[in-house]
């Protein structure tokens, strides 16, 4: 009943959220039959396809999912292996997940005896790493000819494109995840503060709650730095120079950071940081601490991704109510930037059943899964076409941020060639905290970029 | 009884032969393995490495991070050993000297920080100094000194320093047993004899216990030496994962980031060697430093 439910809300027209992202999907062939017979019949496809023989490629055997389980719980992944296990009886699913999953099964990828299936998200994990090393199956054949139970060709269907890695994919992105800067949307009405609209209306609001709050308004963690560069300087740079000042930041282009745009933006966080809207204690906090300080109103913002409300859920005071708005850096008159953050699901290289594998990937990226998956989390799944906008069980600040996000006018969406290698972002972080502490200028911070950038070019 | 040389020496491989075998298995391997490992360009994570030879020593020589690193963990063995010798000293010679009814009481709180976790006593002393919550800022406002108050971890410059009183404090306990029971070895005769000869209790300290007590100074030091450079990691990571801005970082805790959060695992192995050689240099040369005529009256 339930399900049928669902499957009646997805069916509404696909969110501007797209738009601009993607080419619109193609007029596939219409596909309202069973889910299952479709993927069955891919996979039988897929499997005869890559063996270079006939066969009747049954999906069967042990599957190893490995999961993080972080922010978004696993209240969502429980739902989506029971659905499989239902439709593919004869596979035996062994799950690894976890907050600390990535840790446990380092000994696996190690020892080249990797699960079949792994969605590579939270602390520990690395794409780029695991590309680097080999250990991704290359999924870039095999993504040109899968449909979706949806009936459309899943290469179309993505928010965001999948990552390239000399023009091959290795993962696809499943969680549509984005940074943005959070504040209690309660205490806004109540007290009648401005919900910043750009970065002089942001210093106002931060001045105003601090003359009558007596807080430092902005608060972040300290211990991990990226943070505040993912949360608020990407879609500041995004705003400030578009893609391309992003995949210079990103890929570590030599005098990046002298840039003028560059400078000017680093200026804000001056700003910030002179007028002393920065929590002092920041550099010491972890980012639970953090979030435990702006939700008890020790401090009015904070930036963190869409996680937030599901990971704090038991500790949320009961007159709060989360308000989310893409970091407001951006100049007067601007509109608001975001720069998509993605978590993929990729299939292990040396997977010992990636027939099973591919098909758990074939299964998840429904239209049903994806509203599932917002209901579970409070987040988005990288698939287009799923209308949140009546849905009762997503929560308001999804539904209300899914709207300003699809509306080009009040926000610009900028992409990343890929996430920034911990071996440039961890220095660039450490001068960046210094710079949010006033223990350095802006002129020290550039200069300490740079050089992270030109060790990580190798120079 | 007689016994013939073959059954002695199969007495000798039995007690020695299995416990070289664990040691060969958990201290030697590990250690050739991570020398090996420091000849390599790998990221931990996956089965494929690639042979570098010294870039990973290169670079660990080029690396600005590490001085202060090496810094950090000399701050830290000389506050911990300057600290947790003279209170455990002042503690051990206290609770025997003086006769407290309350010895076995004192002992036990004193002792109470070494049964439990350093990662709770990490925890328990990040609340402590938390900026709005903690009992060191809310204290120094209840006596009028607001003006001290700060983000103890949070800043570049205190943070460091405040690691010490978690370590001393977690550390005093063990020290003092092993002083109190050297203390206890010492023969009541030569302070009677001492008092006898107009010896002060200060003089006595000095002449009488430190010499006696000797070998359980030298061991205690040389053991918060050691432990402190290996073993201060934890604490770091707990309480401030080696920020902000590398000012808490120690060479344990650097060779985690780099190892394990940089995916640089070869260069992690090398640190892991640095730590090796400055650990053993350090010691020889404290061992020698320390080095006394034994003491006899």
């Amino acid at each position: 009943m339930k399900k049928s439910m669902k499957r009646s809300l997805t069916a509404a027209c696909s969110t501007g959220l797209v738009i601009g992202l993607l080419a619109a999907c193609g007029g596939e062939e219409d596909n309202n039959g069973n889910g299952a017979e479709a993927e069955e019949n891919n996979n039988n496809g897929n499997s005869a396809a890559e063996n270079g023989e006939g066969g009747d490629g049954d999906i069967s055997g042990e599957l190893e999912i490995q999961y993080f389980v972080g922010g978004y719980g696993d209240s969502w992944w429980k739902e989506v292996i029971a659905d499989f296990q239902e439709e593919y009886p004869d596979v035996e699913i062994i799950e690894h997940a976890g907050p600390n999953v990535n840790d446990e099964m380092r000994s696996r990828w190690v020892s080249d005896d990797p699960p079949d299936v792994v969605y590579i998200d939270g602390a520990g994990s690395s794409e780029t790493q695991m590309v680097e090393d080999g250990q991704l199956m290359d999924l870039t054949d095999w993504l040109e000819d899968v449909e979706t139970a949806d009936g459309n060709m899943l290469s179309d269907s993505f928010i965001v494109d999948p990552a390239t890695y000399d023009g091959q994919i290795y993962s696809l992105p499943l969680v549509f995840d984005t940074w943005g800067t959070w504040y209690n949307a309660a205490k806004f009405e109540e007290e009648g503060y401005d919900v910043p609209e750009d970065f002089p209306s942001y210093m106002d609001t931060m001045g105003e709650i601090q003359s009558n709050e007596d807080i430092e308004p902005f608060v972040t963690t300290g211990q991990h730095p990226y943070y505040f560069l993912r949360g608020v300087l990407t879609p500041a740079f995004g705003a400030a120079g578009g893609d391309e000042l992003l995949a210079d930041i990103v890929t570590g282009e030599e005098g990046v950071w002298e840039r003028d745009e560059v400078v000017a933006q680093m200026e804000k966080v001056a700003d910030m940081q002179e007028a002393g809207y920065i929590d002092d204690g920041f550099g010491a906090l972890n980012h639970t601490q953090s979030q435990m300080n702006f939700l008890l109103g020790d401090n009015a913002f904070i930036p963190v991704g869409f996680w937030l409300p599901n990971e704090m859920a038991g500790d949320v005071p009961d007159d709060f109510e989360f308000g989310f708005i893409p970091s407001p850096m951006q100049d007067e008159g601007e509109p608001y930037a975001i720069v998509p953050d993605l978590r993929p699901l990729a299939v292990a290289e040396n997977a010992d059943n990636p027939d099973a594998a591919k098909a758990f990937v074939e299964f998840v990226f429904t239209e049903e899964y994806a509203t599932l998956f917002s209901e579970h989390t409070g987040a988005i799944m990288n698939l287009e076409g799923v209308d949140l906008s009546e849905n009762e069980e997503v929560p308001d600040y999804l539904i209300e941020a899914n709207a300003m996000i699809n509306d080009e006018e009040q926000v610009q969406i900028y992409h990343r060639p890929h996430p920034m290698s911990a071996d440039l972002e961890t220095p660039i972080g450490d001068a960046l905290t210094a710079l949010m502490l006033g223990n350095s200028s802006v002129e020290e911070f550039i200069e300490a970029a740079e050089a992270a950038t030109a060790d990580y070019r190798g120079e | 009884m007689v016994t013939t040389k073959k059954q002695k020496y199969l007495f000798l491989a039995f007690c020695l032969v299995p416990t070289f075998l664990l040691f060969a298995v958990f201290t030697l391997y590990p250690m050739i393995s991570g020398l090996y490992f420091s000849f390599f360009s790998w990221s931990g994570a996956a089965a494929n490495r690639e042979f570098v030879g010294i870039d990973n020593y290169i670079r660990l020589f080029n690396d600005g991070i590490i001085p202060r690193t090496i810094l950090h963990d000399y701050f830290l063995v000389v506050t911990k050993v300057l600290g947790i010798m003279v209170l455990a000293m002042y503690f051990a010679v206290a609770i025997m000297q003086l006769k407290l009814k309350e010895a076995p009481f004192y002992r036990i709180i004193f002792f109470f920080p070494n049964i439990m976790s350093v990662v709770v006593i990490g925890i328990l002393w990040t609340f402590i100094y938390n900026p709005n919550l903690g009992l060191v800022n809310s204290a120094l406002e209840a006596v009028g000194l607001e003006n001290l108050t700060r983000p103890w971890l949070g800043s570049e410059t205190w943070a460091l320093p405040s690691l010490v009183l978690p370590s001393i404090w977690a550390g005093i306990g063990l020290f003092m047993l092993m002083l109190m029971g050297g203390i206890a070895t010492i023969s009541k005769s030569y302070y009677e004899a001492a008092e006898l000869d107009g010896a002060t209790e200060w003089q006595q300290f000095w002449k009488v216990t430190v010499p006696l007590l000797w070998p359980q100074i030298k061991v205690s030091i040389l053991y918060i030496v050691i432990t402190t450079l290996n073993g201060s990691f934890i604490i770091v990571q707990i309480m401030t994962g080696g920020g902000p801005n590398n000012s808490t970082h120690v060479m344990g805790s650097y060779l985690y980031q780099q190892a394990f959060e940089q995916y640089n695992f070869g260069y992690g192995a090398t640190i892991g060697v640095m730590i090796l050689v400055i650990s053993l240099v350090t010691v020889l040369v404290l061992a020698r430093l320390l080095k006394r005529e034994k003491v006899q009256y």
